[in-house]
């Protein structure tokens, strides 16, 4: 079944379809979440709200775009909500440990270790994502749709509503941010 | 090889340690688990107003708010204005007929 004919029953509601979305765009999605939030238990919470939404709202769903492209939208965007509701605990912390709040654990930073990567190059990997959390937003949505997802220039274009040119820009910035962060980063080690 | 080279390689490692990298796999059952996600009940409002208000910084903010309005309460009843207590004085007096005053009437018939 292909996405056009698999939307149309999404839209009707057809609960069968549903299920072969969720498995034909399960690694897809979760990979891009995973990627972005650098928490695979997270991710999968995450993939999950992904998927409802797709389900909630299938029927406002025009068809403008490839249904793939909206499956990645809505992940970016989870994903990056979900880090700046992060912040935002993150900025309260200091009063929460005072009153005795919950003390979150996804909200402490450790080594992340994609499940993708070949195990030669984990460790360099590592020190990737470290500094990836470092880089703008913008930056970092097209490094990771391109590197960890494979997706062309073109694509993320696509998926993040811009142009060629402004993602080709934002892969050279953040190539140039990242190397500068890893220098620093291995110069003090 | 010198130390800025030995850097540059290292990072250079690093920049590539994402090329060719495989899709991570989400977890087993993921459409079991997002049904019963959408089958749980999502939270009324009053449960997340509760939420809210059990918070330790909320109770304690709100708790600051009260002790301050009855602060402000307790000093600034000093100053009350004493033309109040006059208007209540003739707002008394208006209303003073009582039941003796209405049936005050002297009977002189036999």
């Amino acid at each position: 079944m292909n996405q056009p004919d698999l939307l149309v029953q999404l839209q009707q509601g057809d609960e069968a379809a549903f299920k072969k979305l969720v498995e034909q765009c399960q690694d897809m999605v979760y990979n891009t979440v995973v990627s972005i939030v650098q928490n695979e238990d997270v991710a999968d919470d995450i993939t999950q709200e992904v998927f409802i939404q797709v389900y909630q709202s299938a029927s406002k769903f025009k068809g403008e775009a490839k249904l793939s492209t909206w499956l990645y939208r809505i992940a970016v965007n989870k994903a990056l909500d979900y880090e700046k509701k992060q912040k935002r605990k993150k900025n309260w912390g200091f009063v929460q440990r005072i009153w005795g709040g919950a003390d979150d654990d996804s909200m402490n930073i450790t080594d992340f270790h994609h499940p993708g990567i070949a195990i030669e190059q984990k460790e360099s990997a590592v020190h990737l994502f470290g500094s990836l959390k470092k880089i703008p937003d913008k930056q970092r949505i097209a490094f990771t749709l391109h590197k960890l997802e494979g997706l062309s220039h073109q694509e993320i274009a696509t998926v993040m509503d811009t142009s060629v040119a402004a993602v080709e820009s934002l892969m050279t910035r953040a190539k140039a941010a990242l190397k500068k962060d890893l220098a620093v980063f291995y110069k003090n080690r | 090889m010198s130390n800025n080279e030995h850097i540059d390689r290292l990072v250079n490692k690093a920049l590539q340690s994402a090329d060719g990298a495989e899709r991570a796999e989400a977890k087993p059952f993921l459409f079991t688990r997002i049904q019963a996600a959408m089958q749980r009940q999502p939270e009324t409002i009053w449960e997340r107003a509760g939420r809210f208000i059990a918070q330790p910084a909320v109770a304690i903010v709100g708790l600051c708010l009260v002790l301050a309005i009855n602060l402000a309460a307790v000093f600034g009843s000093g100053t009350t204005a004493p033309s109040m207590q006059e208007d209540v004085t003739v707002n008394v007096d208006a209303f003073s007929n009582t039941v003796a005053a209405v049936y005050d009437i002297d009977n002189n018939e036999p």
